[in-house]
């Protein structure tokens, strides 16, 4: 109505100005005259707008109070509605705030947008590096960056007031502390030329120094060697960056100290960040860092060989998110499914209501009350709904949240900072009031090809309710559809949890407890020590009660070796070597397929064992015992050892060369495996107590059955397992409401039509198979379709899946099987009241 | 220039516009600077429209649903929007006047004397 007012107003005062001319007035004074004639233009548009609006909002008012009205009038319909809307968006809302944290919200330093992950990958320990010299040169020389730092996870056995305590700590370099935008809490932060240096983090200040302010300055043992506290770090001050060892090794960080000297120039493998100069794209920086990989390579010490190939720079928040990012997704995609799902059913609840209210709606009309308005109170009432159940959601939201950071905390990056914030509460009001929208669109339309005539001389049953019925069924399809997709992915998901869990007879995780001890300080400095910490270990272990076997074991990477069945000279490996005292493979369980077990006489390290793997890629198809490898020594294989899951469920197990215990490096800390008879948790405090006994200096941590690490080791696919089956559940339970609901709407209305067939004779059987197929003809309609959606869907998770293919026929088949039976029970129920109906009462109703 | 001085005007009384508006579109369809001056012509030019004004009438009456607007062209071809009574409206007219032939009735018969004494 307002869209043309600028003209008319124009061609008015045109009109006069004409006039005016006529009446002999120069054509200015003509146009003066016809303005002032016509009053403040402005103000007129401002009044006329106004009549529209006071009446938008005025109809809007009574449409809100008119559909509060009628929810009262029906608090169980609106309950179950709100209910729906709730969870459906609740899930939502959850989600999303997850998204929202990993993926959308800067992280918390200073230009995080800037910051970059300079890396290449490793194949061989299947993760991102850098080497430090590189690291060294780069920061000397590269002009496109305003700051660069690295750092890496550092064991560090620190005495402190209370007592020994192993403290998982960072070591930095370079711009560190201004890239993470980092402030201390307490005294200062050391500088880049500091060694012997440490800045707590306000956890482990405040639980070992019990926040004694006087600490600051002061020095602690760390590692053997004294070590001086220049600060403490704010309680919210989280590490940023990138630890590829959360996965392993869950905890915090509660310490940094400056990256030795003496490692930096040696060479060792960091990860390095860095912050873009304004305006410098990574790509433009990944030039300047390639060209000076040669010269970077030149200074580099001589025993480093192997340049670290195909470095990458990339934007360091897609770096942190990376692996999550597909699971997110699937999980955004799937809690939009459940909520499509929940609009479709109360799409399907009103539909029901708007035949009950037609007769109300035709008197409305008829009394003056136009189509539009009608429909419009109808969105306004949907509306009004959905914004009550999006207040239910961000209670449920908030509720599943928690539940989700207590269950697994680490399962995504900074999962630890979501929270309902205001994105998350706009994106919330934004998805109410399109729900509203969305589900008010049936039974507007239902209601648009009602005629009057028939609604208002047919009562509450009319002729349109057919074409309701109709279009009921094609809403429970597509619920269904959906649904079927969301059952196939999490049906995929529990299969790939069913394959990481299979394992071998006798391998039994939950009765073998693994633990690590680090041997630090001065007094281990030399082998033979270390050496006998260890027998001294096994000694008491061993010979504790309930103990079945037990061992320790270390392992390490050595680059640059040479398998016989290379064909090409130029060819070399890394291998993983590990150093395994006799009882640890037994301990772990893993079997001996060929050969010979090693034991004491083989210390020197000239007798090796093979994992399977490990013979596949050294020897192919010939027999490995008697021959010998490069380890790079040269060793004889003297044996062949299953492989084993036992550190990574994920994972296919890695290749491995075991070899004696002694020629392993116990400094960089080792693991300790024991098998007890029975469920080993219990005995986990004595175990410890037993080792701490040998030296209370040296820390005895990360102690738990293989079953919990092996369990860690999946968390996030956990949290996804975890959350795609809570979605696929009630995508489920909602769709069996939808059939049941439908199937049991259509068998009341046509209790007559059964009425009327069973007096002429049919049987109750027969009755109930008219039921149970028309509902069925619905449900396999709409799984069919959502089966050939499926196949195409579930690529999209292929990542997310473990040894099992994205089109898995076992898995599609099976969850067709159960969803159709247990859509069978839902049209059972209803089929089997339809078949108790008495003919006479039937017929007499009407 | 109209025919009358400045002094013999009258402003129009607050919600007679509508009703005039009404009575204007009985003869036909009408675009909004015809109806101000059919308003003022048929008054002899005594009542004044601030044609302004009209438009937020104009709007108040479709809201009400007793004129509609319709696109059409002016005489000297040009896109213009004529406003037409409804049924609802001519309806609405026939309430309108005769409420206000009972008030000017009724108000003429409270005054008459007033301005006898004072013409005397």
């Amino acid at each position: 109505m307002l869209e043309h007012l600028d003209d008319d107003i124009r061609d008015h005062i045109e009109q006069e100005t004409r006039d005016n001319i006529a009446r002999g007035m120069p054509p200015e004074e003509a146009r003066h005259a016809a303005i002032r004639k016509f009053g403040n233009i402005t103000r007129v548009k401002e009044d006329t707008r106004e009549v529209w609006r006071r009446v938008w909002l005025e109809q809007l008012l009574q449409d809100i109070r008119y559909g509060l009205r009628m929810l009262l009038r029906n608090p169980g319909f609106a309950a179950v509605v709100i209910l729906t809307l709730a969870l459906g968006m609740g899930m939502n809302t959850a989600v999303f705030s997850v998204v929202h944290t990993v993926l959308l919200r800067p992280l918390a330093c200073p230009h995080p947008e800037r910051l970059v992950w300079i890396a290449g990958y490793d194949a061989n320990i299947k993760r991102d590096v850098a080497d430090s010299p590189d690291f060294v040169y780069w920061r000397q020389h590269a002009r496109s960056f305003t700051g660069m730092a690295a750092y890496g996870p550092q064991q560090a056995a620190m005495v402190t007031p209370k007592d020994a305590q192993q403290v998982s700590g960072m070591v930095v370099a370079g711009d560190f502390w201004s890239l993470t935008g980092a402030r201390p809490a307490l005294g200062r932060l050391f500088g880049p030329p500091e060694q012997d240096t440490v800045v707590l983090a306000w956890d482990l200040f405040e639980n070992q120094f019990a926040a004694d302010q006087h600490v600051v300055g002061k020095s602690v043992s760390v590692d053997g060697r004294s070590v001086t506290i220049t600060g403490v770090l704010p309680k919210d001050f989280r590490f940023p960056f990138p630890m590829w060892w959360q996965s392993v090794e869950p905890r915090p960080v509660e310490a940094y100290f400056p990256l030795p000297a003496k490692d930096m120039a040696m060479g060792r493998i960091v990860n390095v960040v860095a912050s873009l100069k304004p305006g410098v794209r990574a790509a433009q920086a990944l030039v300047e860092i390639n060209v000076l990989e040669k010269p970077a390579q030149e200074s580099r010490p001589p025993q480093f060989i192997e340049p670290t190939a195909g470095l990458r720079v990339e934007p360091l928040a897609y770096k942190l998110t990376g692996a999550a990012r597909p699971a997110l997704f699937v999980l955004l995609a799937a809690g939009s499914f459940v909520l499509l799902i929940a609009v479709l059913n109360i799409a399907n609840i009103l539909l029901a209501r708007a035949t009950v209210r037609q007769r109300e709606i035709a008197i409305r009309a008829a009394v003056g009350a136009g189509r539009a308005r009608v429909i419009r109170q109808l969105l306004v009432e949907s509306v009004v709904l959905s914004l009550i159940g999006g207040a239910g959601a961000l209670v449920l939201a908030r509720t599943a949240l928690a539940i989700l950071i207590r269950l697994s905390p680490n399962a995504a990056p900074r999962l630890q900072e979501t929270s309902i914030d205001g994105s998350v509460l706009a994106f919330t009001l934004a998805v109410s009031i399109g729900t509203g929208i969305l589900f008010s669109f049936g039974p507007a339309l239902a209601l648009w090809r009602t005629s009057l005539h028939d609604a208002l001389k047919g009562g509450a049953r009319t002729s349109a309710s057919a074409a309701g019925l109709r279009l009921r069924g094609l809403l429970v399809s597509g619920e269904l559809a959906l649904a079927i997709v969301l059952l196939i992915g999490a049906g995929l998901m529990l299969k790939s949890f069913w394959r990481m869990h299979a394992r071998p007879p006798g391998f039994a995780p939950e009765s073998i407890l693994t633990m690590q001890v680090r041997l630090a300080g001065p007094q281990y400095r030399e082998q033979p020590a270390q050496e006998a910490y260890m027998r001294e270990l096994l000694r008491r272990v061993e010979s504790a009660p309930g103990v079945q076997a037990a061992g320790v074991s270390t392992w390490f990477l050595f680059e640059s070796v040479r398998f016989p069945s290379d064909t090409s000279p130029t060819q070399r490996h890394t291998i993983r070597l590990n150093a395994a005292s006799p009882g640890y493979l037994k301990a772990l369980g893993i079997r001996l397929l060929r050969g010979r077990w090693l034991n004491g006489a083989d210390s020197g390290g000239n007798a090796v064992l093979l994992n399977e793997s490990m013979a596949r890629q050294a020897f192919g198809a010939v027999d490995p015992v008697g021959r010998q490898i490069s380890t790079p020594e040269p060793a004889t294989v003297v044996g062949i050892v299953a492989d084993l899951k036992y550190s990574q469920l994920d994972a296919d197990p890695p290749a491995e060369i075991y070899l004696a215990y002694e020629q392993g490096p116990f400094f960089s800390g080792s693991s300790v495996a024991v098998r007890t008879a029975g469920d080993a948790l219990p005995m986990a405090p004595a175990i410890r107590k037993l080792i701490s006994g040998i030296d209370p200096t040296q820390p005895v941590y990360s102690v738990k059955t293989l079953e919990q690490a092996l369990s860690d080791s999946i968390a996030p696919r956990r949290f996804n397992l975890f959350l795609l089956g809570t979605f696929a559940a009630v995508a489920l339970l909602l769709a069996l409401v939808g059939i049941y609901g439908v199937i049991a709407y259509a068998v009341a209305e046509r209790t007559r039509e059964i009425g009327v067939r069973m007096a002429l004779g049919a049987q109750r059987r027969e009755v109930v198979r008219m039921v149970v197929v028309e509902g069925m003809a619905m449900a396999l309609a709409g799984m069919a379709a959502g089966l050939a959606g499926a196949w195409g869907l579930t690529n999209l998770m292929a990542s997310l899946l473990y040894d099992v293919k994205a089109d898995d026929p076992a898995t599609f088949a099976a969850v067709a099987a159960a969803l159709a039976a247990t859509a069978m029970l839902a049209c059972w129920v209803p089929a089997l009241k339809a078949a108790r109906v008495d003919p006479m009462v039937a017929l007499r109703y009407e | 220039m109209s025919t009358r001085s400045p002094e013999d005007r009258v402003g129009l009384l607050q919600g007679t516009l509508d009703v005039l508006i009404l009575r204007t579109l009985l003869f036909g369809p009408a675009h909004g600077h015809a109806i101000v001056k059919a308003i003022e012509s048929s008054s002899e030019d005594v009542l004044q429209v601030e044609q302004g004004s009209l438009y937020p009438a104009l709007h108040r009456l479709i809201k009400r649903g007793w004129i509609s607007a319709e696109e059409g062209l002016s005489e000297n071809n040009r896109r213009a929007k004529y406003y037409r009574l409804t049924a609802r409206g001519r309806k609405q007219l026939q309430v309108e006047t005769a409420k206000w032939e009972k008030l000017a009735r009724a108000i003429a018969r409270i005054l008459k004397p007033a301005s006898e004494e004072a013409n005397s």
